[in-house]
């Protein structure tokens, strides 16, 4: 079994609103795993995304600690999350949110350089990156609004994965593409995680998930369910989607 | 029109904060403007009241009585230009000094003058705070012209101690008058004593004849002035010119006004400035409400609203800011008036009426709304570019194929740097505004801070702009003493750095071409001065050529290699024009010509005064007392003090000589001598021992005839400085708000990747650090020309360019704090909330 990269204790996540008391996490207990392709799934509302978000340091707890190796990140502040994003994380967006004012090639430099200084190598790598996701050298110049959408959340994926993050999070990253664009990305994902990339993603999507080799279910805050999986590829097609469905089934999906 | 008003009503209230900082600064400009255009017609009133209040002549004439005939005053009234003539007694020195509240010495030109020969040319109205009883209790009473009172501070009441050579002269103050003649501090006061006070003083100052005469409110002006001073000569063979002060009509007016009028341009040049700002704003913040907004805004259109509409809502929601600011402005400036009044009472050293004028102030008003609406209207215009569906696609009518500017593969060092300059050229218009918006307050602060420091700093700097030589002291030498001789003495003393023979100060020629006096300023050779500097052109080398200053020069269409007929006793010589002098002093009016030259035109000419430079580190006032020891006491000395001795013989001799010094110094006897006999002895002497007549300090005569231009140039600088912070401020945390909510998407993102608020907080701030550093380096650039308008008025005005620099810097750092500042919006952006939302 893999090493823990990420955990959680007694996790919990309020929004207040008007008054009344919306209890989104409760008391989570969750680990995860170095190398694996973490798939969190659950109903609407179910707490998905605002684990998520919790997880990668994108906002604070309102009870419980998260760790990142042995560090509780849950103290932080909001300069001092922004900085252990920026070394530890990378993350893939539904909404792609590329800098419209930005090139293809700036908006990946924009994340390799909150990092690292500029080198020739780093240009090297975001160039070798985004060539190897598709984006050939006459994509580079352009800017986000003469590209597709599955161009887009690629060059998105390249700007998350630049800094060689220790876990990448993802959500809903194929939300808004067509399903040719879709498979794309989440190829993208495979290979990613077939190099030990540790990756968490949320997701609805059942064709999604199966790219995971963890799958755990979420309902009202609270992890109900969890499903493992060989690595994508690795094992028959056909009997991983059953065990997925069954599994899924189980939950209630 | 309903809905209209209701949309520019909900604009307002969605940026409250935007909108209150416009209605600040269209206040303050409303305040500038209106107080000044309001108190302008005070203004106008103050040169009226004093010719009001005193009832009296218009035109002076101030003669030596020694120059002086009784037929003069016939010459003048038969003349038919002349209204009417009066002549009064009058005491007036220009080596006179007064003791300040610290009880220091400090020069001021002092005239006396009784109660009755003032009422001869003026009508006197004594204003004082003390009753009847006070007043006949006061043993040496003394009235002072109302500059004594708003400039200097002082109260009917106060002591007021003279020093006239070395002996103290004490008075009380019995109250203030108004009077058109020595009425300022730079020019000198005309005080009225008791008969028995001016006795006194008659024995020790200059004796002087006031011609005061009317001419029809000004109509003679200068050629009336020239035709009776030629008249006077004519009759008397005399060089009456020489000597003499003259002030006629127009001159009297203008300084009184002068300074008045530039500061009022200045307080509207500053609301213009700020109007700038606001239309700049203005600018700013439409374009970017319309991006902002441009999807509600084709929806509106979809709706059925025009685009004509559409932009009248802009153009009534800047109306209704400008009308809030306008009327804050009104008001404030209504209270400001009266304030702002008694300023320029201080700066012209007279009183008004203090009349508040509304309609030029409504007028103001109005011409704002009419700005602004007509901004808005302009700039709210390109909603017209925008039909339902463009808007929709929030305003692309194509895909974007900009150029790439600062690309990220390219950075050196400092990424927050790069993104910052990428900001900057993405957001070039709204820069330029910005870049136009810093210039003009820099230009504003820096030409502030130019004056401030010039007026605030050593007199050295100012002796550069006045075009007369500075020296420790200026020596003036009785006629039969020998300059040269006496300067290489001086010479030999250790306190002595340098000593220069010169021209003394009562010489005068005429430009016989214009008919203009001039005062010669005169050294063997120029390369020895120290404070008069060629503006363009050389020092006079030989017996026919001369400089003069560039008013003259300016006034007179007069360029290098020109040639200029001088006149004296009606001996006239022509002269080149070598070159050009700025001069704050003299009206303009120096003349720079050597030795030799003055001699073509006056062969009787001999250096009659000394410029002593001390060595560093020596005291004006010891060496001025050594003075006295080696060359006994100067003659004003000796004829103010009391005779005073250990022995009879000491005392009798001390008498003779006083006595003697008295008779030099008031009737222009150039020798005389004496035999007394005492007992058995014969005491006798002459007047030779007599070589100095007076020894003055340039320095501290020009602390105090600036010290009122001093202050007001101070508080007009802080005023400048102090608005420009305001404008920069509000315009910086405007844009930084609006640009924070336009960008509010990229920032969350960038926030995702890992970057902190205040990294990009930094990144906005350095955004606008290119235009500021653009505008404040224009701006400097147009600030320290700008001091070359004022060199016609205060001559060269030095500019110290490491503190300007520092200026620069300041001003660099504060744009920058502010930007900074502005940005902390930032932080509130959450990362989440951007995500999910």
């Amino acid at each position: 079994m893999s090493s823990s990269v990420l955990h959680t204790e007694k996790l919990c996540k309020t929004f207040s609103s008007g008054g009344l008391q919306q209890h989104v996490i409760k008391n989570l207990d969750l680990e995860i795993r170095k190398g694996d392709f973490t798939i969190i799934m659950g109903a609407s509302g179910s707490g998905k995304s605002t684990l998520l978000y919790a997880l990668s340091g994108m906002d604070k707890p309102t009870l419980g600690k998260v760790f990142f190796g042995d560090e509780d990140i849950s103290g932080y502040t909001n300069d001092q999350l922004a900085v252990f994003r920026r070394k530890h994380c990378g993350f893939v967006f539904q909404s792609i949110y590329l800098l419209e004012n930005m090139s293809v090639f700036d908006n990946v430099m924009t994340g390799a350089l909150a990092v690292q200084k500029n080198s020739p190598e780093l240009v090297k790598k975001a160039e070798t990156l985004l060539k190897k996701v598709g984006m050939g050298e006459d994509s580079w110049k352009k800017y986000p609004n003469q590209l597709s959408g599955g161009e887009c959340q690629r060059v998105g994926i390249v700007r998350a994965v630049i800094n060689d993050p220790q876990i990448l999070f993802a959500d809903e990253p194929t939300g808004s593409l067509n399903s040719a664009s879709s498979r794309d990305v989440l190829d993208i994902f495979t290979e990613l995680h077939s190099k030990g990339q540790s990756i968490v993603m949320v997701t609805h999507d059942t064709r999604t998930a199966l790219r995971g080799n963890r799958v755990i279910f979420l309902s009202d805050g609270a992890v109900v369910g969890e499903h493992e999986m060989p690595p994508y590829g690795t094992d028959d097609a056909r009997a991983r989607r059953d065990g997925l469905q069954a599994f899924l089934d189980q939950m209630g999906w | 029109m309903e809905k209209i008003f209701r949309l520019s009503l909900a604009n307002i209230r969605k940026h409250k904060l935007e909108a209150a900082a416009l209605v600040l600064l269209v206040a303050l400009c409303m305040l500038l403007l209106g107080s000044t255009l309001g108190t302008m017609a005070a203004t106008r009133t103050i040169f009226p009241q004093i010719l009001e209040h005193t009832q009296g002549m218009e035109n002076f004439i101030l003669i030596q009585e020694k120059n002086y005939d009784p037929e003069f005053k016939h010459i003048i009234e038969e003349d038919e230009r002349i209204e009417e003539v009066q002549t009064a007694e009058m005491l007036y020195s220009m080596s006179s000094n007064y003791l300040d509240r610290e009880g220091k010495e400090q020069a001021l030109y002092l005239a006396f003058i009784t109660e009755f020969n003032n009422n001869r040319i003026q009508k006197t109205e004594l204003d004082t705070t003390l009753s009847e009883a006070e007043l006949a209790a006061i043993e040496h009473p003394i009235t002072m012209p109302y500059t004594m009172h708003d400039t200097m501070g002082y109260r009917a009441g106060d002591p007021f101690d003279v020093i006239i050579g070395t002996r103290k002269y004490s008075f009380t103050i019995a109250g203030f008058y108004d009077t058109l003649i020595l009425d300022q501090v730079s020019s000198g006061v005309k005080m009225i004593v008791s008969d028995e006070d001016y006795h006194l003083l008659s024995a020790v100052m200059p004796n002087y004849v006031c011609i005061g005469y009317n001419d029809h409110r000004g109509q003679g002006g200068e050629t009336l002035f020239f035709d009776l001073l030629e008249k006077m000569e004519d009759y008397s063979n005399l060089d009456v010119k020489n000597g003499i002060r003259g002030m006629v009509y127009e001159d009297l007016e203008i300084g009184v006004t002068f300074m008045l009028q530039m500061v009022m341009k200045l307080l509207i040049a500053m609301a213009v400035i700020i109007i700038l700002a606001v239309a700049i704003m203005i600018r700013f913040r439409i374009t970017g409400d319309i991006r902002d907004q441009i999807v509600h805004i084709g929806v509106l259109e979809a709706l059925g609203y025009t685009s004509g509409e559409i932009t009248l809502s802009y153009v009534i929601e800047y109306l209704l800011i400008a009308l809030a600011g306008v009327i804050l402005g009104t008001a404030g400036s209504f209270l400001l008036i009266p304030a702002l009044f008694h300023v320029f009472e201080m700066i012209s050293e007279h009183r008004g009426t203090a009349v508040i004028s509304v309609l030029p102030v409504l007028l103001g008003g109005l011409a704002i709304l009419a700005f602004v609406a007509l901004i808005a209207f302009i700039r709210a215009r390109m909603v017209r570019n925008y039909p339902p569906v463009r808007a929709f696609r929030k305003g692309q009518g194509d895909h974007r194929f900009g150029k790439e500017h600062f690309p990220l593969r390219n950075t050196k060092h400092n990424v927050h740097l790069r993104m910052a300059l990428k900001g900057f050229v993405e957001n070039w218009r709204q820069n330029l505004g910005l870049t136009v918006c810093i210039l003009i307050s820099s230009t504003a602060v820096i030409f502030s801070f130019i004056i401030f420091s010039f007026f605030t700093g050593n007199m050295n700097a100012i002796a550069a702009s006045a075009g007369v030589e500075m020296s420790d002291l200026c020596i003036t030498l009785m006629p039969s003493a020998d300059a040269y001789a006496f300067s290489e003495e001086l010479t030999a003393l250790p306190e002595v750095r340098k000593a220069t023979p010169t021209a003394n100060e009562n010489l005068m020629v005429t430009a016989a071409d214009y008919n203009e006096p001039m005062f010669p300023i005169s050294f063997k050779d120029f390369s020895v001065t120290e404070n008069i500097f060629p503006a363009s052109g050389r020092f006079p080398e030989h017996d026919n050529e001369i400089m003069v200053t560039n008013m003259f020069a300016r006034h007179f269409h007069l360029k290098n290699g020109d040639t200029l007929t001088l006149e004296h006793l009606k001996v006239q010589k022509k002269y080149i024009i070598t070159g050009f002098v700025t001069s704050s002093t003299n009206g303009g009016i120096n003349l720079y010509i050597t030795e030799e030259g003055l001699q073509r035109l006056i062969p009787t000419y001999r250096p009659d005064g000394v410029e002593v430079y001390l060595e560093d580190g020596a005291d004006p006032a010891e060496f001025r007392y050594t003075l006295t020891q080696k060359y006994g006491r100067s003659l004003s000395d000796t004829a103010g003090s009391a005779a005073e001795g250990v022995s009879c013989e000491e005392r009798i001799r001390a008498e003779a000589e006083q006595q003697i010094a008295e008779m030099m110094a008031n009737y222009g006897v150039t020798h005389a001598e004496y035999a007394i006999r005492y007992g058995d002895k014969v005491i006798s002497g002459d007047s030779s021992g007599f070589q100095i007549v007076s020894i003055q300090n340039l320095n501290d005569i020009l602390q105090t005839q600036l010290a009122g231009m001093s202050s007001a140039i101070e508080m007009l600088s802080t005023l400048f400085a102090v608005l420009a912070a305001v404008v920069i401020t509000v315009i910086l945390f405007i844009l930084m708000e609006a640009t924070i909510r336009r960008q509010r998407k990229e920032f969350g993102i960038m926030k995702g990747m890992g970057y902190t608020s205040r990294e990009l907080m930094v990144q906005l701030a350095m955004r606008i650090m290119p235009a500021a550093l653009i505008a404040v380096i224009l701006g400097t650039v147009i600030g320290v020309a700008a001091t070359g308008l004022l060199t016609s008025y205060i001559g060269r005005i030095g500019v110290n360019m490491p503190l300007v620099i520092l200026a620069d810097i300041l001003i660099l750092a504060y744009c920058f704090g502010c930007a900074y500042l502005g940005a902390r919006k930032i932080k509130k952006i959450s990362v989440h909330e951007l995500m999910t939302e």
